[in-house]
């Protein structure tokens, strides 16, 4: 065993502790903080409900939906891979991520795909006719587009394509209860998809053109890039095997963190279009308190923060080679 | 002759055949293939008794899968399991004469022993929709016929018990220990017109099929299905949805595309309460000041555009038939609140507000978004109140919080001032003992107000006489008593409305005192049976 592979041993070790402790520290935050709450679920769910509870009624109720089981015991559990039971559901907390997920991840991953290669490849383009009216006239429109939230571009796209024009449905992620075949039922979650995907790419895509554009007019002015067209290389292969390349690495970290931060992320669009994701169920356990809900969410998000900024490390290293970690 | 004889049989044979198809088109257009209703929260729980959410909503959807002794239409009480009931006050007993050959969704047959059983079964296993305290037991005499028994005369019987609780079949509950546990599909299983199929939690769907052996008839629809969707105008008019509750500013809009508009009595008040157990709020006089203080008509129009009706300030709704039209009321009036501010030994600063031993005169106004029939309404009330008290010289420091955490703060009385709302006005006057009562701790829109033995003494004779009149009579004196002493203050009624498409051939209602309890949605089960 070499100098180096021992090194990277011990770095990778290291690794792992930091992100381990990081992941530790978190779990306890997630345990800890929505504790802090004010109210808990009883209050939530009656006091200002149509039902008057006597003070016997609501201690029992209390008794019933409180856990006070200790943080070592929530930790056992999460080992166990038991999140726990939804106050309000009385069913596991992991029943209701798999049925929430899926939705959040076919949106907001549409959404940060089709984003990243749109504004990848226009970014790149941009860059390339730097100067010309064309591109300050995309420049222009891509920074206005980039200051307006996903609130308005939502409830825009909603009053245009669903009430006016009523090509796209206003809410939901497909039809409920449909009677169809299942081609017909895909091409239903697709239409219902539509709006709340496009709000998001509006909403994601400008950023990423940005940065492209950006990396690129730094790139296109390197002494390699020059080097390649001395060589009378085609103009394609340098801008995008040459140049191209290397701007990649700005829009690896914003689409890893972008999706790292999908929960709270998403929670606005999914409202506006009552759309069944984790930002809604997040959405409705804190109003209702839901406490093992909001832990297991909180703590899911966590540490697909640090999983995804673990991932980004190693992709570093595959996107650009050049990287070299400090001794 | 012949070809006249020829003729006159094609024709007979024709006209049969018209009429044959006509009767098949009316039978297939008899029933309709599916309904769907809409509202914004769409998760309201699980449709049974101790699954569902305790707000109007949950209730609903578990009534179209069970049904109670009696219920209720646009008009008032209607026959439901039970065809007939009587009051007996020398047993102090209601006796219920049940309907015959009816079935439960599994198929077997429905008894009185079932209502026996769900009586004892709410006794061991309370339901908050059905106080059972004033029910001794219940009894079957023979397979029809059910003795409810009372340990004291309780006039909201009907009300709170045969109108509300749903009936269980016994042979499946009572082998049931943990009711809020059980997730069988046969803790579904009712007498009710729909039988329950699905609840989608993540996406707030329920999907009913209809029970086509309903004792009171098949369902008009043969699916029943509850969408989520946020925005009432956009799904009612593409047609997303057949009925959902609107906003009043929708109306018109939605009358132009053919949609009915229904409007609802005033049945919830939005209101003011009042941290009486501190200074200055527990003195009687003050409170009276912040009530002359608020202008409830310039609340409604500018915060609700004017769709809204002034509250009365006996709690009761002016559409209640208990209503005393002659409870005190307190007009606008700025100047009246400033005397009695400076009776309270109040003084004016150099600003214009007012200051007592050297302490200015501040108080907190929570408010928060809160639901109304389900929905989620902002809210604007605070800084229009806010701006009448610091017309007076009030100072007010007006607090936005989310709706649980206000309610946390109301429940400790950790307030001044908060905004909050209920619903219930339009059904029996036992709502005044929950909204009034001290005993009601568990209710952040209680006033919990024991300071008046009086009126403590009224709220529980009123529960006790079975003399329409008479309880008339103690309902109109505890309406005067709350407005002088003004524990929390009924600011207006909004207006809420529904839409449905009439296209269907459903015509939807609202209750006569709202659905159960008083629950102000036209969501009644009988639209889709009578």
């Amino acid at each position: 065993m070499n100098v180096n592979s021992t090194h990277q041993i011990s770095r990778r070790l290291g690794l792992i502790l930091i992100f381990g402790l990081a992941a530790l520290i978190m779990t306890y935050l997630s345990y800890s903080l929505p504790r802090l709450l004010p109210g808990d679920f009883v209050t939530a769910m009656y006091a200002g409900s149509d039902v008057t509870l006597t003070v016997d009624q609501e201690a029992e109720l209390r008794a019933y939906y409180t856990e006070e089981a200790g943080f070592c015991n929530y930790l056992l559990k999460l080992v166990k891979l038991d999140w726990g039971y939804s106050y309000a559901f009385l069913t596991p907390v992991s029943a209701l991520f798999l049925e929430t997920f899926p939705w959040t991840l076919l949106l907001l991953g549409t959404a940060h795909i089709i984003s990243i290669s749109i504004g990848f490849i226009a970014g790149v383009e941009a860059s390339w006719r730097q100067g010309t009216r064309l591109e300050k006239g995309i420049v222009g429109g891509m920074t206005l587009l980039e200051g307006i939230p996903e609130i308005s571009t939502g409830v825009i796209l909603l009053l245009i394509f669903a009430l006016k024009l009523q090509w796209f449905p206003a809410a939901g992620a497909e039809t409920a209860y449909a009677e169809v075949s299942f081609w017909v039922r895909v091409l239903d979650i697709g239409h219902h998809l539509a709006l709340p995907l496009i709000t998001l790419v509006l909403a994601y895509f400008p950023g990423n053109f940005l940065l492209a554009r950006n990396s690129m007019m730094m790139i296109i002015k390197a002494p390699f890039i020059t080097t390649a067209r001395a060589k009378g290389l085609p103009d394609r292969r340098i801008r995008y095997a040459h140049a191209a390349r290397n701007a990649l690495l700005p829009l690896a970290t914003r689409f890893g963190l972008r999706l790292a931060f999908m929960i709270t992320g998403v929670l606005v669009v999914e409202r506006i279009h009552s759309y069944p994701g984790l930002g809604t169920l997040l959405f409705n356990a804190i109003q209702a308190r839901d406490l093992p809900v909001i832990q297991a969410v909180v703590l899911i998000s966590s540490l697909m923060v640090l999983a995804i900024i673990l991932a980004l490390e190693l992709v570093y290293k595959i996107i650009d080679p050049r990287i070299e970690y400090e001794r | 002759m012949k070809n006249l004889k020829k003729i006159l049989v094609c024709k007979f044979a024709l006209l049969m055949m018209l009429t044959l198809l006509g009767t098949a088109s009316f039978t297939a257009h008899a029933q309709v293939d599916e309904i769907r209703i809409a509202d914004s929260k769409g998760d309201w729980g699980y449709p049974n008794a101790y699954r569902h959410y305790p707000r109007g909503p949950g209730y609903v959807r578990m009534s179209w899968v069970y049904d109670t002794l009696i219920w209720k239409d646009e008009k008032g009480y209607i026959p439901a399991l039970a065809k007939s009931w009587t009051y007996d006050p020398k047993l102090l007993s209601f006796i219920f004469e049940l309907n015959q050959g009816i079935k439960w969704h599994d198929g077997k047959a429905f008894s009185s022993s079932d209502v026996v059983f769900t009586v004892e079964y709410f006794k061991k296993h309370p339901y908050g929709w059905v106080p059972m305290g004033d029910v001794s037991g219940a009894k079957a005499v023979g397979p029809n016929k059910v003795i409810i028994k009372l340990n004291r005369p309780y006039a909201p019987f009907l009300a709170y018990v045969g109108g509300v609780m749903p009936i269980l079949p016994k042979h499946i509950w009572q082998n049931i220990n943990d009711p809020k546990k059980c997730n069988d599909s046969k803790c579904f299983i009712g007498t009710g017109p729909y039988k329950f199929i699905d609840f989608n939690k993540a996406k707030g769907t329920y999907l009913y099929e209809a029970f086509n052996n309903y004792y009171q008839g098949k369902p008009k629809a043969k699916r029943l299905i509850y969408i989520k969707a946020g925005k009432p105008l956009m799904t009612l008019s593409t047609g997303k949805a057949d009925l959902a509750n609107i906003k009043p500013d929708m109306a018109n809009a939605l009358k132009k595309k053919g949609m009915i508009i229904l409007k609802n009595a005033r049945g919830w008040n939005k209101k003011l309460m009042i941290n009486h157990r501190i200074a200055p709020f527990s003195s009687k006089r003050f409170r009276q000041a912040l009530a002359c203080a608020i202008n409830q008509q310039e609340i409604i129009d500018k915060a609700h555009r004017g769709f809204g009706y002034p509250a009365s300030f006996g709690l009761l709704s002016p559409d209640h038939e208990f209503y005393n039209p002659d409870t005190p009321t307190y007009i606008p009036n700025p100047a009246k609140a400033m005397e009695i501010l400076e009776s309270l030994g109040y003084k004016k600063d150099a600003k214009g507000f007012y200051i007592k031993d050297s302490q200015p005169l501040k108080v907190q106004i929570l408010s928060s978004n809160i639901t109304v029939a389900g929905d989620s309404v902002a809210d604007r009330d605070g800084e229009v109140i806010k701006q009448q008290f610091e017309a007076v010289g009030i100072r007010v420091d007006l607090v936005n919080l989310e709706q649980a955490t206000t309610d946390a703060k109301v429940k400790k009385w950790d307030f001044n001032l908060a905004i909050s709302g209920h619903g219930g006005l339009l059904g029996d006057a036992r709502i005044l003992n929950r909204m009034i009562n001290p005993k009601a701790t568990g209710s952040v829109n209680s006033a919990r107000f024991g300071a008046n033995k009086k009126l403590l003494k009224l709220l529980k004779e009123q529960v006790s006489e079975m003399d329409v009149e008479k309880r008339r009579a103690i309902v109109y004196k505890i309406q005067e008593i709350y407005a002088d002493e003004v524990p929390a203050i009924s600011l207006y009624y909004p207006a809420s409305m529904a839409a449905y498409n009439p296209k269907k051939g459903i015509k939807w209602y609202y209750t006569h005192g709202g659905i159960g309890l008083g629950i102000p949605i036209s969501q009644n089960k009988m639209s889709l049976i009578k």
